[in-house]
């Protein structure tokens, strides 16, 4: 055995002892989460010029609360009231009088001044808004743009124009109008736990309330995270391999040691690469969540389930690529088996959603229990709130032990013929005649 | 006692066999060598002895004992090619090696081995920088450090200039006094007829010579001459019994049909040119291997 754990010391030092290993390791988290850091850091980077807003108001009813409503937003909201910096575009409107003659012609027009630069945007109020009944262009409210999809000025103005055809339509049904605030009010239906009794002191206690970061983000975490340390520990063995093949330092260490025991130590080697990273991840995690007062949002009870799927998971793939990289003979072939090699955690990434939103679904139940997507899968549906049948997890356990017992077998096989064999490319019927023979 | 013992063995890679029902003793503290054209089957006995490689049939015995799927930690293997971690210091690697073979620290034997084979300037650099002697150097280290008793070394002087040579040849006939028995292969029929006890030769997959090298040239006997003539080449064209002539330049050996008078020939060439010298000897292991493996052993096969 010490044969094996020499050469994993070796495998993981040479992993670990390297400037790309310190780097990879803090920036992985950074370009995982890059979009949201990427919208925290640029959050105030608004575009501050003037926006000029032609109007053309069929219904004549709502120009006049805009404009008074664009006064109000422009002396609030666009100067920095300590600074007096501007912090925010001023919305200019240019009220006209709609064209009935030819309405193509203005429309056109106001076009071709968006075109040249004049004009941001024009927004075409239709005649019956205030009854939006009988033809449904009648009661319209059409905002052109460049990019009007994407647009803060058009969401402004339907979260102006709706409320105050709202207190219209409800004034004109006779409604009190100090009553309109509360009958508009919005309550949400609330996410909360259920209810439990403290082991302790025997009481019953409060729900809590569950939020998105139960919901979505600790599922999440956990597996992008596994993923992350799959990609680092196991993923590096299909082109380690390879390498040592083609510089013939296979040769040298099959003089030195066994096939079995030669995959052993690197795949042992790779597992400690991504035990090394999983550990700095979630003690950092902790850490991090407890100086600024999350603490409750760790999910202690499923760190055990996580590093035990994490470690088969490694066993298991990374023996199955230390095998891969064992038939290849150049680092093209090692690129065409990456797919097939990475295919049991790139297809839980592909319905990552579906399972994490459904995730006791017949579909999610009997793929978290197919042994090659059971790690990432089972911890994903296990990590959900929801929660699911408290054996399933157990038998998606013993199922990956055995299987990967299977392909740390069958990995050696191919590992013992492969490893030594030149030229041929590797060819699934071979690597399973390798397997069968070995 | 032999050190290893080989019975029978043949070793097919699809359809070509490769090693054709051979068998070998190697006794302990010898110097064998193996030696066949490229291709005839030297690398893969190896390998079997190894374990590399296991035989389709036969049996393969080290220090007594048939090691099927194990490799010995005392057994030290030189591949053909060089295989190093490019990226590790050269200290570090072969205190990898050494380590990984014998279970045990060799940090010492390390420091030795660098300072005898001049490479402790060496120590703290990347393999990739190495050139390449110095890496085949670091190899033989690698192969020796773990002290292994049986050191088995493929083509091991290849890439080496000749002060190198000398430097690995002194080390392995050291490792012989210790009582080490090595095997190794070579094309320098010149090293391997001044090194070995007993040297083996395999062709095609089979053993076509194996024994001491006195014994190999009794089979040949005295059957050539060894000549130096004013006139050269051109003065010994066309002589009764001379089997062939390979003309070195300044000296010319014939080989003699086996019952030819050697006198008459010498009679011959003095009546044609003046003889500078004349000297009657076994063939070397150049030229029976040739014999064996040549142009000419390819043209009596066709015939």
């Amino acid at each position: 055995m010490h044969k094996v754990f020499r050469l994993a010391k070796r495998e993981y030092l040479a992993a670990v002892k390297t400037k790309g290993f310190i780097i990879m390791l803090i920036l992985m988290p950074v370009l995982m989460g890059g979009s949201a850091i990427a919208m925290y850091l640029f959050r105030g980077q608004v575009d501050t010029k003037d926006k000029r807003v032609a109007v053309l108001d069929h219904s004549r009813i709502v120009t006049d609360m805009l404009l008074k409503a664009v006064k109000e937003r422009n002396a609030a909201s666009v100067y920095e009231k300590e600074t007096g910096k501007k912090i925010q575009p001023a919305y200019i409107l240019e009220v006209l009088e709609p064209d009935t003659m030819d309405p193509q012609a203005q429309r056109l027009e106001l076009s071709n001044r968006i075109r040249r630069g004049e004009l941001h945007a024009f927004l075409e109020i239709g005649p019956n808004v205030l009854r939006p009944k009988g033809e449904q262009d009648a009661f319209r409210m059409k905002y052109h743009a460049t990019n009007a999809a994407v647009n803060n000025i058009r969401n402004w103005l339907n979260n102006t124009i709706n409320p105050y055809l709202r207190r219209i339509r409800l004034e004109d049904a006779g409604v009190d109008i100090s009553q309109a605030d509360e009958i508009m009010t919005w309550i949400a239906v609330e996410a909360m736990g259920l209810i439990s009794v403290d082991e302790e002191t025997g009481e019953i206690q409060e729900a809590r309330r569950t939020s998105e970061a139960e919901a979505f983000i600790i599922p999440a975490v956990l597996f992008f995270l596994m993923f992350m340390m799959v990609m680092m520990g196991a993923m590096p063995l299909l082109n380690s391999t390879m390498e040592e093949k083609t510089q013939r330092i296979a040769e040298v260490l099959l003089g030195c040691m066994k096939p079995h025991e030669f995959m052993g130590g690197k795949v042992l080697g790779g597992l400690g690469v991504s035990m090394t990273g999983a550990a700095f991840y979630v003690i950092g995690g902790i850490f991090f969540l407890g100086r600024i007062g999350l603490t409750d949002f760790v999910p202690f009870h499923m760190i055990p389930w996580f590093f035990s799927f994490l470690v088969l998971e490694i066993i298991m793939l990374g023996s199955l690529l230390a095998a891969l990289g064992s038939a290849c003979n150049d680092p093209k072939d090692a690129q065409n088996l990456t797919f097939p090699g990475m295919f049991p955690v790139f297809f839980p990434m592909f319905i990552f959603m579906p399972i994490l939103m459904e995730p006791n679904s017949t579909l999610a139940t009997w793929l978290s229990l197919f042994p090659l997507f059971t790690p990432m899968l089972m911890l994903l549906r296990k990590a959900a709130p929801v929660g699911i049948p408290a054996w399933q997890p157990w038998v998606g356990l013993i199922g990956v032990m055995i299987f990967t017992g299977i392909v740390v077998w069958v990995g050696g096989r191919i590992f013992r013929v492969g490893i030594l064999m030149q030229g041929g490319p590797p060819k699934f019927s071979n690597l399973f005649r390798w397997a069968i023979r070995g | 006692m032999n050190v290893v013992e080989i019975e029978n063995i043949t070793k097919t890679f699809g359809s070509v066999t490769a090693v054709d029902n051979l068998s070998l003793n190697v006794p302990k503290g010898c110097i064998y060598g193996f030696i066949g054209p490229n291709g005839s089957g030297k690398t893969t006995t190896l390998r079997m002895i190894m374990n590399i490689f296991y035989p389709d049939s036969g049996i393969i015995r080290t220090f007594g004992e048939e090691t099927y799927g194990t490799t010995s930690a005392r057994i030290g293997y030189l591949p053909e090619e060089r295989g190093m971690y490019k990226k590790m210091k050269v200290r570090d690697l072969l205190q990898f090696y050494g380590e990984l073979k014998s279970g045990q620290k060799v940090n010492k034997d390390v420091d030795y081995w660098l300072d005898r084979l001049d490479l402790s300037e060496w120590a703290n650099k990347k393999i990739e920088t190495l050139s390449k002697g110095m890496g085949q150097k670091v190899q033989f280290i690698a192969t020796i450090v773990s002290k292994p008793e049986l050191i088995i070394l493929d083509e091991p002087f290849t890439g080496l200039d000749p002060v190198n040579v000398e430097a690995i040849k002194n080390a392995v006939l050291d490792l012989r006094s210790q009582g080490a028995t090595v095997i190794f292969s070579t094309h320098d029929m010149n090293v391997a007829e001044k090194m070995c006890d007993f040297i083996f030769m395999i062709f095609k997959g089979q053993k076509v010579l194996d024994g001491t090298m006195v014994s190999i040239q009794d089979k040949y006997g005295n059957d050539t001459l060894r000549v130096r003539t004013e006139g050269g080449i051109s003065a010994l064209q066309n002589l009764d019994g001379i089997e062939k002539i390979t003309d070195f330049g300044q000296l010319q050996e014939l080989r003699l049909h086996t019952d030819d008078d050697h006198q008459k020939i010498l009679s011959e060439i003095m009546s044609r040119t003046r003889v500078y010298s004349f000297e009657l000897s076994k063939p070397t292991l150049y030229d029976i291997f040739l014999r064996i493996a040549g142009p000419e052993a390819k043209e009596d096969a066709d015939a």
